[in-house]
Order: C-alpha cells, then sequence, then structure tokens
C-alpha cells in the first residue's frame, strides 16, 4: 500500500510541477495573428491572403500603395513611361541593404521579375503575357519593356516582391525544371526569406507558425511602438481563437470566423471587431449561353425579383449592396451605376418580354451553391423563393467547391446560377471587370457567365491599355454601365472583412474601416503599434 | 519468427492493394489537381508544367507504375500544398503525431486498465456503475469534443494549460534526433523543455484518449468480472492467497489478452483519427497534414499519408500477436499445432 502511495504522490508532484510551470512569452512587443495554412513566403508562389501579408512584411517592392491604393514611390524613387506606354523605366533609391547586409540592385529587381515570370505561379499570371523583357542598364535603373500598353503596370508592382538574387543563386538545387537555373532556389524560399523588408524569418515551421523578427537596419522609419515579433499562426479553429484572445496570446484574428464566433469574441473585454472593405464582390453569376438565362429579359426579371435587402442585412450583415460589378472601395468605382431593388411588378414585366415566358415550367433554373461558407445557402433558398413569386422554378443544389471548378470549366456544365466571391488582382476596377468578363477568364471559376462579348473586350483591352489614370478609370466607368445593361450577374453585396483584435493594447490603423483595398497590405506590421504595459494590466 | 516473417510477407500484399486502392481513389475526386494548387490565374504552361511533372495525363497505370518506380526508392513525390518532397513532410509531421499517440497510448492503457480492472473488482457496486456511465460517455462523446472543453476549460476559464502548439515559439525546440520533442529534450539533458513540452501534450493526448480508454475499461471489466466467477479464482481463494495477489496476479493478466488486442487497434487508430485533435491544439501532425492533402486534392501526399498509417497498423498488429502469445502460452501452442 505504501508503494501504492508513493506512486500516487510522486505523479502528484510531476502534475504540480507541470501546472506551475511558466515559460517566458514571446517578445515584450510581439503581435500575434492566425492564419489558414499554408503560408507561401517564396514570391514566385504565394499570392493567398496569408502568403501575401508575410510577403508584404519580408520584402521590399519598387511601389508601395497609399490608403487609396494608389502608388507611391518606395525603393524606386520616381519613374517614366514611353510615349508608346511600351517601356517603363524605374530609378532605384541608392543604399537600400538586404537582410544580409548586401545592397539591393536593378540586377536584383530584374531578377525577381525573370524569376516570377519563368515559375508563373503566385503574382506571376500579373506579369506573364504582358512583360516582354527587363534590363538593368546601371545599378540603379531598371527597365521593364511591354508586349502592349498596360496602364495599371505600376500598381501591379505592388506585388513584384525583391529578391537578393546573390543569396537565391547561392542556394539553388540542381537539377531542377529550370535548367541551369535548377529549382531556382524554391526549396529554400519556403522556409528562409531573400529580402529587404521590414521584417526577417526567425522561423518557418510548416502547418504551425511563421515567426518574424524587426529588421534593425530598415531603410525606412520604423515605429517604435510596432511589434519586434510578428507572428502568423496556422489556425482558424473558432475555440482556439477565442482561448487565445481571451489570454491575449492572439492580438488580430482572420477574417473567416463565423458570425457566433466574432459575437463571442466581441464580448471578451478589451476585444473588438474591425470592418472594412478589401474590395472584394459577391455575384451571383448568371450563365448567358444557357436556357433560360441566355435571355437577358428573364436576367432582368431575376435581378428585379431579388430580395437585397434581406441579402445585406439578414445574411450577411454589414455588407452594402453592390452598385454594379466593381465594389465601391475600389479605385475606378463609378457610383452612377444603374443599383437594383426587388420591385416584383418590374420583374413581371420583364418576364413578359422573355422568350420563355408562359413556358416558364419547362426551363427550371438551375441554382448551385457552394458548400462554405454555410450562408451560400441561406442566399441560393432566398433567390428560390424571390423566382417562384414570379413563378420561376428553381432546383437549389449543394456543391463542394473542388466540384464548382470543375462544372465551371465547361459551358455545358456551368450551372445556370452559382453564388461566388472574386477579389481583384491589382487595386483597380479594371482587375475585376478583367477577370469576371473577359473572354479569356471564361472556363474559370472567376466567370459563369461565359459573356465572350467581342465588345466588352474591346472596351477593356483599350481601358487597360490607357496610361493616363483618369482617363482610363473614365473608360471604366463606360464598362460598368455596359455590364449592368448586359445583366449577366446580380450584383449582391461588397464584401465586409471582419477581424477580431485586442483594442486595449493594440492601435491597428485598418481597424477604424479604412483599409488598403489590396490583401495583405492592412497587415504590414511596422505601422501597427503594440503596448505591452496595457497588456500586462488587462492581464492582472 | 517464422510467424513474424509470415505475417511480413502478408502485410506486403495487403500494402499493395492498399496503394493501388488509394491511388485510383484519389484521382477519381473530382478536379484538377494541377490547375487547383496553382489558382485559377496561373498561365497555362505554368499548369502544364505541373501535370507533366506528376505524369496526370498519363493512363493511370502509367501514373502508379512512376508512383512505384519512387516510392521503392523512398521517394513519393512533391506535395502540392507543402511544394516539396511528400518524404520530407512525413519526416517532419510524422514524429509529431507519434508523439502524441504514444502519450495518449500510455493515458488510455494506464486509465483504461486500472478503471476496468477497479470496475471488474468490485462488480455491480456503486464504483462499477459509476465507471459504466463514465464509460459511455467517453466512448460516445467524439475526441474533438473532449478536446473542445478541455481548451474552455483549461485553457479559457482557468487559463492552466497551453492550448496550442508543442513548445512555446520563445523556446528553441531541442536537436533533432526523434523529432518527438519530449523525447529529444530528455536525451540532450533539457529537463525543463521536456516538462514544457509535456505540459503541451497533456490536453491533446487526454482528448485522443478519452473514447479508446473507455472502451478499453468496458473490456477489461467485462473480462475480469466473468474471470471471477471462474473455478481457478475460486481455488486460489480457497488456498488463502491475498486478494490482491489474486487479482494482480492470477486474474488480471488473464483478463487483459481482448484489451490488449483492441488497445493495438485504437492506438494506431489514434494517430489516424487526430486530424481534429490536431487542428484544434494547432498541432503539426501527419493527420492535419493528411487531411488538407485530402481537401486539396493533394494526390502524392494523400497516398503517402494512407500507406504510413497502413504500415503503422501492420506493425502494430504484430506486436500484439506477440504480446498475446506471451499473455497466453496456448495462443502460441495453437500457432505451433497449426503449422
Amino acid at each position: 500500500m505504501k508503494k501504492t502511495v508513493r506512486v500516487f504522490l510522486i505523479g502528484l508532484c510531476v502534475v504540480g510541477i507541470l501546472f506551475s510551470l511558466g515559460v517566458a512569452g514571446a517578445a515584450e512587443r510581439s503581435l500575434t495573428t492566425n492564419w489558414s495554412w499554408p503560408t507561401y513566403i517564396d514570391p514566385a508562389v504565394g499570392s493567398d491572403f496569408s502568403s501575401s501579408t508575410a510577403l508584404v512584411n519580408l520584402y521590399d517592392t519598387l511601389v508601395y500603395p497609399d490608403r487609396k491604393g494608389n502608388a507611391q514611390p518606395h525603393v524606386a524613387k520616381s519613374w517614366e513611361t514611353s510615349a508608346d506606354a511600351l517601356t517603363w523605366t524605374f530609378h532605384l533609391r541608392p543604399g537600400i541593404k538586404f537582410h544580409d547586409g548586401t545592397e539591393l540592385t536593378a540586377e536584383d529587381v530584374k531578377f525577381s521579375m525573370d524569376r516570377l515570370t519563368t515559375i508563373g505561379e503566385g503574382y506571376g499570371f500579373l506579369f506573364v503575357g504582358k512583360i516582354a523583357s527587363s534590363e538593368a542598364p546601371d545599378k540603379a535603373t531598371v527597365v521593364f519593356n511591354m508586349k502592349e500598353p498596360f496602364g495599371p503596370f505600376v500598381t501591379t508592382l505592388f506585388r513584384l516582391y525583391i529578391l537578393n538574387k546573390d543569396l537565391v543563386m547561392a542556394n539553388i538545387k540542381k537539377p531542377g525544371p529550370y535548367g541551369d537555373k535548377g529549382d531556382y532556389g524554391r526549396d529554400y524560399l519556403l522556409t528562409h526569406d531573400a529580402g529587404s523588408g521590414p521584417y526577417r524569418v526567425k522561423e518557418v515551421h510548416l502547418e504551425e507558425y511563421v515567426l518574424m523578427e524587426q529588421n534593425p537596419n530598415y531603410w525606412q522609419p520604423i515605429d517604435p511602438q510596432a511589434p519586434d515579433e510578428f507572428k502568423m499562426i496556422a489556425t482558424t479553429e473558432p475555440v482556439t481563437i477565442r482561448t487565445m484572445m481571451s489570454r491575449r496570446e492572439l492580438e488580430i484574428t482572420d477574417a473567416w470566423q463565423p458570425t457566433e464566433s466574432l459575437e463571442a469574441l466581441d464580448a471578451i473585454k478589451g476585444v473588438e471587431i474591425s470592418k472594412y472593405y478589401p474590395g472584394n464582390e459577391h455575384y451571383f453569376m448568371l450563365h448567358t449561353k444557357k436556357p433560360p438565362t441566355d435571355d437577358i429579359h428573364f436576367r432582368k426579371a431575376m435581378a428585379w425579383a431579388f430580395d437585397y435587402k434581406t441579402e445585406v442585412e439578414r445574411i450577411w450583415p454589414d455588407s452594402p449592396q453592390s452598385v454594379g460589378p466593381v465594389t465601391r472601395t475600389l479605385p475606378g468605382h463609378d457610383p452612377t451605376v444603374f443599383q437594383y431593388h426587388r420591385d416584383l411588378d418590374k420583374a413581371r414585366e420583364e418576364l413578359k418580354k422573355s422568350k420563355y415566358a408562359g413556358q416558364l415550367d419547362k426551363y427550371p433554373v438551375e441554382i448551385h451553391w457552394v458548400s462554405v461558407p454555410a450562408d451560400n445557402e441561406k442566399e441560393a433558398l432566398l433567390l428560390m423563393s424571390n423566382l417562384a413569386d414570379i413563378g420561376i422554378e428553381c432546383k437549389v443544389v449543394k456543391v463542394p467547391w473542388m466540384s464548382i471548378v470543375e462544372e465551371m470549366a465547361n459551358i455545358e456544365t456551368s450551372p445556370n446560377v452559382v453564388g461566388v466571391f472574386v477579389a481583384p488582382h491589382y487595386p483597380e476596377g479594371g482587375s475585376l471587370l478583367e477577370s469576371r468578363y473577359k473572354s479569356e477568364s471564361v472556363a474559370t471559376w472567376e466567370q459563369n457567365e461565359w459573356l465572350q462579348d467581342p465588345k466588352f473586350d474591346q472596351m477593356i483591352e483599350d481601358a487597360i491599355g490607357t496610361v493616363d489614370r483618369e482617363e482610363r478609370f473614365a473608360k471604366y466607368g463606360k464598362i460598368q454601365h455596359y455590364i449592368v445593361d448586359l445583366c449577366p450577374s446580380l450584383f449582391l453585396f461588397d464584401q465586409v472583412e471582419k477581424h477580431g483584435y485586442q483594442a486595449t493594447y493594440i492601435d491597428w490603423p485598418s481597424s477604424g474601416g479604412e483599409c488598403i483595398p489590396i490583401m495583405g497590405y492592412n497587415f504590414a506590421a511596422r505601422f501597427i503599434k503594440v503596448y505591452p504595459e496595457k497588456r500586462a494590466k488587462l492581464l492582472k | 519468427m517464422k510467424f513474424i516473417i509470415k505475417r511480413l510477407a502478408y502485410s506486403v500484399f495487403v500494402l499493395v492493394g492498399l496503394s493501388i486502392l488509394m491511388f485510383a481513389i484519389a484521382r477519381v475526386v473530382p478536379g484538377d489537381p494541377a490547375r487547383m494548387a496553382l489558382g485559377p490565374r496561373a498561365p497555362e504552361w505554368a499548369v502544364q508544367r505541373l501535370r507533366d511533372e506528376m505524369h496526370l495525363e498519363d493512363p493511370i497505370y502509367v501514373q502508379y507504375y512512376h508512383w512505384v518506380k519512387g516510392a521503392v526508392h523512398g521517394d513519393f513525390g512533391r506535395s502540392l500544398v507543402t511544394r516539396r518532397s511528400v518524404a520530407s513532410d512525413i519526416k517532419e509531421f510524422f514524429p509529431a503525431s507519434l508523439e502524441l499517440a504514444l502519450y495518449s497510448g500510455f493515458f488510455m492503457g494506464l486509465m483504461g486498465i486500472a478503471l476496468g480492472a477497479v470496475s471488474g473488482w468490485y462488480k455491480n457496486r456503486w464504483i462499477d456503475n459509476a465507471v459504466r456511465i463514465l464509460s459511455y460517455i467517453g466512448i460516445i462523446t467524439p475526441s474533438f469534443v473532449f478536446a473542445i472543453f478541455f481548451v474552455l476549460i483549461f485553457g479559457h476559464a482557468l487559463q492552466i494549460l497551453p492550448t496550442i502548439g508543442r513548445i512555446p515559439s520563445s523556446l528553441t525546440p531541442p536537436p533533432r534526433i526523434t523529432g518527438m520533442i519530449t523525447f529529444d529534450a530528455l536525451v540532450t539533458g533539457n529537463l525543463f523543455l521536456c516538462l514544457v513540452g509535456l505540459k503541451h501534450l497533456l490536453l491533446p493526448a487526454i482528448s485522443l484518449a478519452m473514447g479508446p480508454l473507455s472502451q478499453e475499461a468496458r473490456i477489461t471489466r467485462t473480462t475480469m468480472a466473468s474471470n471471477l466467477d471462474k473455478d481457478y479464482v475460486a481455488a486460489e481463494r480457497s488456498s488463502g492467497l491475498a486478494e490482491r495477489t489474486i487479482m494482480f496476479k492470477y486474474l488480471l493478466k488473464p483478463s487483459l489478452i481482448p484489451t490488449i488486442s483492441i488497445y493495438a487497434l485504437d492506438f494506431a487508430a489514434i494517430i489516424g483519427n487526430a486530424f481534429v485533435v490536431e487542428l484544434i491544439f494547432n498541432w503539426p501532425g501527419l493527420s492535419r497534414y493528411g487531411m488538407n492533402a485530402m481537401l486539396q486534392k493533394d494526390l502524392n501526399a494523400l497516398v503517402a499519408v494512407v500507406m504510413v498509417y497502413g504500415i503503422l497498423f501492420m506493425v502494430v498488429n504484430i506486436i500484439v500477436d506477440l504480446v498475446v502469445g506471451l499473455l497466453d502460452p496456448r495462443i502460441r501452442l495453437g500457432e505451433k499445432s497449426s503449422e
């Protein structure tokens, strides 16, 4: 018996030690955020939200966006374009150093562009097919030769992250798929950075976290209250997030927390919910080549019948109804574009003009909704109910995301209606117009409409080929009116992005609602202030 | 020895069958894996290069041939999600899952057998009824529900145990020997880090163990209760042996045979079923990796993960057969007589 008691007491001691074990926390001034994995820190691979956030902190770019998405000088102190808009020349600031102390030169910029367009992944699509060649005539000048004029070119450079050529080339693995460049440093850049940004990689644990530390030699001023360490952890599990927020182990949550979780976070002392509009829009994409949605009057009848008020007030609260195909926060949006509202008389009028009037029972509308997020089902059922009011029959089908992508790859299998969120690739209305309706984007998940309209293609090519910003935006406006007249989609709402954040001890510029409409830039840690003493007070 | 060789030979056939099955299933899931990996805007030539690299447009038997050719050399191809070799991923993630399973298995065996033995010894008394109710709750409750409860109680309300990761990022992991932090820390003499790792393991390991331990408690209890009525127990009692000696020496040992058979399967299943628990505790393990592979149609990773689990199941089953043979000599004799 004595032995049993002894074993029990030893066990108790071990448990006691474990519970009392204190571990020094992270750096004094740290900022922890959570994301869904993967987070790629290779500029030629990453392009999702978490990867973009990491890249913005680790690397520098030629230009940097202001709060309206306009390009401001950064590594490039100035730039000019030729009269035919086919040659762009950038003049670099001298003295910018990479994390290993070597100087950033035009050769590094050229290398970064060549690597991005050769690998073709990540944000490579912004430049592939547009850049004919890049040159570095001297240490401080880089020249990009375009295949055709591309007006928004400077804004796409927010995604050209400048790599340290020597460091990457010293770490390539041979043989690899890129000939004499081996693997082009892809393996190395999975867990290391080769940048000059305000933060540098400290640790990367795949599927667990990316930890960055402040670059003490950064060439731009960093706020003294900015975090010493910036950690991106790989979980979005609501109960874990809620627990970490209550323990002040997490400062800003991801953007995918469900409504119930956000309500629970809001109830934690010191935690608030930030809301801003990143430029994404949610659409019901209507198949314009498949009966009965191939008829413009039928589509307009649907647009008049839908209950937008319920959609934005009950199903997706805080998201305002969209005005046309471009979100209101995106530069180039035209606020004068016509906006539909629910009017059943007008819906019936349009339906009468449709070639399917009188034979609606023969042409049921197939509505496919993506299984995640769950609210997609509510809006699909809402549309079904609204269309039933004017006699249109619907078939509502739940489809996993992978199947939707496969369906949309084929004109025959694309459904009549599918609800999808789309984000701009560069901060201008032209990006959404191009990816949503240009003939080149059919068969991708960004276009179920199969619009294939030569006039539209010509209009958008003309607009994005215009270098003058005002002139280009005027052309975007005309295109938005043109699209609304064709009614190929129901423009549902501008997506609101919500994050829980520790309002008591961090000062996050984007929390006020004014955001940079480019994914990742709202999480540039050097602009976020952290007050550890306020955190300590909260923990007492 | 002959028995082990025979079992290993059977295992090879099973593994080949498993690989063919998984290879085929992974490829009938809708979606182009190359396009999914590179995104809708990636140029077609980049997507095509990846398809070629992965032989995705070859007939399935040609694809399988390429896979087998690589697999026998330990090369399972590249992961579409992590963008590196699947073998490196397995090397990285498997030890985390194994460590979790080992602690979970330890807790499962210790508590399951102890509760079952006590319950069987005090058959139909209040203690037996209490263990029965607790066991039923344990069996019907999925491990992720326990995980959520534990996080809310020990992480959120009491704030006494960590709920995320293997060690805090402020600490440097020990030099990699096995990849299991507590073991590596201990071997390198870092007791503090070992204890910190243990603290991080507590909640996920117990969450995973709750279901299987309840099952083992029930099985141990039932076997013990039925053995209690056997003549040999009555004979030992009548010969004046102490109750403790009867219980631990003569009753518990034969009663453990069915428990150990189930224990082995539960142990292997722990790793396979751990994905939600790994997700909740942000545990970088193989189950979570496998789950992500499935969701993102990461073909090479998916097949490799299933193969690892398959091998694990086989190894554990062979070990169990050996242990059961040691516990009950009649089983060994039966094996001999059948040969």
